[in-house]
């Protein structure tokens, strides 16, 4: 059975602390990942997560469940909360100009990420990060 | 977390310990205006102790950018890992920001 971490944590920034440690708690079950999809894989989830504390945060901070699966091929991490609907379009989120101070997080995740989705179901909002294991 | 560094020189060292997310880019943001409001000329980012950097830290240092060269100043970054200089890299701001291999060396670079 693949292992699977999970956390349920208030949608505010310094959720992002136990982002991290839930991450590190993996590698440490999982010291087989490599150090790049481990980093790359922290980089798109992070800036999900950083997504998602600014919609479920606001107007009042709702919780938000982080579900990661380390399986031999890829590493996958499964958002969910009941924020406000993300008005995403992947196909146009390009890396901004280089002075500009806000505008990379998705485009940092899909550069890191081999599969970003975002589905809204019912008012859930459910992000995929998957990142496929290199040898 | 965020420390400050003002040096009689004109020069400021804003050292980040840990990690630069959306958690402490707020703290890093007042320690560079403290650093720019205090007339450093010279601001250098010591990254040597960041672990991870994510987008909400990255714009936090370039709103510090702007700000130094606003006030006629300069803000360089030094000694970052590998996952900060990849994070350079996929955002295509290695140019803008130009990593120095250590502190001293930022300073010395004029």
């Amino acid at each position: 059975m693949p292992a699977e971490l999970s956390l349920r944590a208030p949608g505010v920034p310094a959720s992002l602390d136990d982002v991290h440690a839930l991450l590190s708690r993996a590698w440490d079950r999982h010291p087989d990942v490599g150090d790049d999809d481990r980093m790359r894989f922290e980089i798109a989830v992070v800036e999900i997560a950083g997504n998602v504390v600014e919609h479920a945060g606001d107007p009042h901070p709702v919780d938000f469940e982080l579900a990661v699966r380390v399986e031999d091929d890829r590493l996958e991490a499964r958002f969910q909360d009941p924020g406000r609907r993300v008005d995403v379009d992947f196909s146009t989120a390009d890396m901004p100009d280089a002075l500009a101070e806000t505008g990379r997080g998705v485009a940092l995740a899909l550069a890191t990420a081999d599969e970003l989705t975002y589905r809204r179901v019912g008012a859930v909002n459910h992000w995929l990060v998957l990142r496929r294991r290199r040898p | 977390m965020i420390e400050l560094d003002t040096h009689p020189t004109g020069a400021a060292v804003v050292r980040v310990d840990g990690r630069l997310t959306m958690v402490d880019a707020p703290a890093f943001r007042s320690a560079v205006a403290e650093a720019v409001g205090e007339a450093a000329t010279t601001v250098v980012v010591d990254l040597s102790a960041c672990a991870f950097m994510d987008s909400s830290g990255l714009g936090a240092v370039i709103a510090g950018l702007k700000a130094a060269r606003q006030a006629g100043g300069d803000l360089r970054i030094a000694a970052p890992s590998t996952q900060v200089l990849t994070v350079l890299q996929l955002t295509n701001l290695e140019r803008v920001l130009r990593p120095f291999g250590s502190v001293a060396e930022a300073l010395r670079a004029g």
